[in-house]
């Protein structure tokens, strides 16, 4: 390979500046603090927090709810991922169901507790047209029904993306050997899934237990350690060393789950040669698969409709008239108008620059000869295993002092860094399957390297380059978790806003500001997607 | 002409090349031929400046050009996979270097490339939409209007299928006779290697295993390796075509 140039030295070593400044250091802090004390190093603080009850109990009903999601997620999971990939439900109804399940991903998860309370809670729509509470939904089952609803998109894209790689003559070949119904199932879908399906299980257990947003609406007097950590840090009596040892405590199942992911992902089946393959007709199978899924797409949407519903009555559910009072009051609070513009430009500001430092550190880790450009791989796993809230807290005690706390600067690397991972690999892969000769072509033909990237490679990953994004900037747009502990009064956000406007149970504008979220993200997805067809098409 | 002197390249603790020697004349198609993993590839790269040699000096026209950078050796390479840019149409790939030497071909000489490699037909077509030999005649008229003082091809036919492969073979050939241009060939396929060029040079194991004339190579194996390798296949292939054609075509 070519011989690096230090061009690409330079900018090599600036982004593992901005890692080692942004990630490492951080982390490092946090480590320290939770040993720390005026005297040197004490176990102290990690001796109390395992003796205080309470926080024990947290950690104990963390597990549980995050386990029991992540069964119920990945069982939901697999049957919409199966119904799309292995019955003969009409198309266009499959391509309804892959589009629909994503619509989570467009709202913060706090807006899903809201919804919630109003669609499951004493006067909720869901409980009034089923003329009785259903069930208590402050605490487990608030938490489940929002945590089913956060992981369900992340865990279906997983199971969906593995059955991409799994070849379904099998499914032929087992039936003309004589296997037996269920043999077939266990050998050709189960078993080619299982590492799959062990990995959406993880998943969803550690994004259950590192959220803020869901047990922050509906968490009720249930304790969970996302909320402990919270009370900790901002509570009365802040204690910065406490929090410091309970963010330890939130990364290590973390740093588990994410070995576990990697390990499990070594189980997965990778049939080299696809091919398409008609399938059988079965009428059962396909009405049940097809009724399933869209009970639980619908099941989903039905939780959001209240959401999109109560803001244009007068006060839901009592006075039903329609009224544009709630939205016109958004509109002209310039409190709530500046919030929303704060989140656009901390979006835009993330999608700009963590795009550009992702594309950047992919281009040199696989297109260069760089000694160390391995090192970005180790910073995306790290980047990856680190749940927002942890980062976040790294960041406070880190930055406390210095002339960042309170910007929007901060905010839009600690949201850079958070999500680093995914935009890095779509453009790792991207980049590597490029002809390898062409920085060398364009030398020959006399580009500098810039020229050649610009030229070149640039226009040849467009599409991934526009995926990525819309990728950092929806992601900016609905995070809670990783700015919750950097925001200040000026620099407040929508996602921070609607925790705070909980307190003074202004659900109605908590609504329509997650409405223009909402919005948002969608003109952006949509406008990503049309503009990412047409760059692939040429 | 170019002088390769005691060439010496390792890889970690692996011999690539050792002490290759060899002097090729201007104007002459030279042929590097060995089986994968021979190190042919290398040397080829270490010729266009790509790869940084162990040890050895590389000498054209008096010139030493052991320590030039690549960009300023002034050769150069048609690789394998073309790497034409598919972001840019026929055309724009053959005057994507102009734009960086402005004044080196005038409007009238990319003409006369076009219309020798007949790719006039061709211009307005994006990369995917080009056939294999249209592909590598793209790939040569970028290099050419480049106008390199030596030109470097790797596995130019190994993406060919059959009629092609024989028509690329003598666009080759006359390119070298009509710009007088040293051209070197990284092939594996003995029979491409031997009626493409005036001269082959058969590598094993990172060692030269004769250097001559196809004539020389056929009539005048110098080893064991050579005899084996080449001539044998060859003998094979010679052989299919007489029992499908009969012996009187010998």
């Amino acid at each position: 390979m070519r011989s690096a140039k230090p061009e690409m030295r330079v900018i090599f070593t600036v982004i593992l500046l901005l890692f080692a400044v942004f990630l490492f250091l951080p982390l490092l802090i946090l480590l320290v603090r939770s040993f720390g004390s005026d005297r040197g190093f004490t176990l102290g603080h990690y001796a109390s927090i395992v003796a205080d009850r309470e926080f024990v109990a947290a950690i104990g009903n963390s597990v549980k709810v995050s386990g029991v999601t992540a069964v119920i997620t990945t069982v939901l999971g697999f049957i919409l991922a199966y119904s799309i990939h292995c019955t003969k439900i009409y198309r266009p109804v499959k391509g309804l169901l892959k589009t629909v399940i994503m619509v989570p991903m467009l709202l913060p998860t706090i807006t899903y507790g809201f919804a919630i309370m109003y669609s499951f809670g004493n006067q909720g729509l869901i409980t009034r047209l089923a003329g009785r509470n259903l069930f208590e939904i402050y605490g487990w089952n608030g938490l489940l029904i929002g945590y089913v609803i956060y992981t369900l998109p992340p865990v279906f894209l997983l199971i969906h993306n593995a059955f991409k790689y799994i070849d379904k003559k099998f499914i032929i070949v087992s039936k003309l050997m004589g296997d037996g119904t269920m043999q077939s199932f266990m050998n050709t879908i189960m078993r080619p899934l299982a590492g799959a399906l062990g990995g959406a299980f993880v998943l969803s257990f550690i994004l259950s237990f590192t959220d803020f947003g869901i047990p922050a609406s509906v968490g009720g007097t249930y304790p969970v350690v996302a909320t402990q950590l919270y009370q900790v840090m901002l509570g009365s009596i802040p204690d910065f060393n406490q929090g410091a040892v309970i963010a330890v405590m939130m990364l290590i199942p973390a740093v588990f789950g994410i070995w576990l992911l990697n390990y499990l992902e070594k189980w997965n089946f990778h049939y080299d040669k696809l091919s398409d393959i008609e399938l059988p007709r079965q009428r059962v199978r396909d009405i049940a698969f097809g009724v399933m899924s869209s009970a639980i797409v619908m099941g989903m949407l039905s939780i959001f409709a209240v959401m999109f519903i109560a803001p244009w009555l007068s006060s839901y559910p009592y006075d039903m008239t329609f009224t544009f009072q709630h939205v016109r009051d958004v509109i002209q609070s310039s409190d709530l108008t500046g919030v929303y513009r704060n989140s656009l430009w901390v979006a835009f500001l993330t999608a700009l620059f963590g795009t550009l430092m992702a594309y950047l550190s992919a281009l040199l880790n696989v297109r260069t000869s760089l000694k160390a450009r391995s090192a970005v791989d180790i910073v995306s796993m790290i980047t990856n295993t680190v749940p927002g809230m942890v980062l976040g807290i790294s960041y406070l005690l880190f930055f406390n002092g210095s002339s960042l706390k309170g910007t929007f600067i901060i905010i839009v690397l600690c949201n850079i860094v958070h999500f680093f991972t995914t935009p890095f690999l779509m453009a790792k892969n991207s980049l590597s399957k490029m002809s390898p000769s062409w920085e060398t072509t364009g030398e020959l033909l006399g580009d500098s390297w810039f020229k050649t990237v610009y030229r070149v490679i640039l226009p040849n990953s467009a599409s991934t380059v526009i995926e990525m994004f819309s990728y950092y900037f929806i992601n900016a747009m609905v995070t809670i978790s990783g700015i919750i502990f950097l925001v200040s009064a000026q620099t407040s956000l929508v996602a921070s806003k609607i925790k705070e406007l909980q307190h003074f149970a202004k659900f109605n504008e908590i609504f329509v500001l997650s409405m223009l979220i909402f919005f948002t993200n969608l003109i952006i997805k949509l406008v990503c997607d049309a503009w990412q067809r047409r760059t692939a098409q040429r | 002409m170019l002088k390769l002197e005691h060439i010496c390249k390792q890889f970690d603790d692996k011999v690539v090349l050792d002490d290759i020697n060899v002097e090729i004349g201007t104007g002459e198609i030279v042929s590097l031929l060995g089986p994968s993993g021979s190190g042919k590839t290398t040397l080829l790269n270490i010729i266009l400046g790509l790869t940084r040699m162990d040890q050895g000096k590389i000498v054209f026209q008096g010139q030493d050009l052991s320590n030039v950078p690549m960009k300023k050796r002034g050769f150069n390479i048609v690789f394998q996979d073309y790497a034409l840019f598919p972001n840019l149409n026929a055309y724009d790939n053959i005057v994507y270097g102009l734009r960086n030497k402005k004044g080196t071909v005038s409007k009238q000489e990319v003409r006369e490339y076009i219309d020798f490699l007949e790719l006039q037909p061709h211009l307005d077509k994006r990369i995917g939409e080009l056939s294999g030999g249209q592909k590598q005649r793209v790939a040569l008229a970028r290099t050419l209007v480049t106008k390199p003082k030596i030109l470097l091809l790797d596995e130019p036919l190994s993406a060919l299928d059959g009629v092609i492969k024989e028509s690329i073979k003598q666009r080759i050939q006359s390119i070298a006779r009509e710009f007088k241009l040293t051209t070197i060939i990284v092939t594996h396929d003995p029979e491409e290697a031997l009626t493409l060029s005036d001269k082959i040079l058969i590598i094993h194991q990172g060692q030269i295993a004769q250097f001559g004339t196809p004539q020389e190579i056929v009539h005048h194996p110098s080893n064991d390796f050579v005899k084996q390798f080449i001539i044998k296949q060859l003998h094979i292939k010679r052989q299919n075509i007489y029992n499908l054609f009969g012996e009187q075509y010998a």
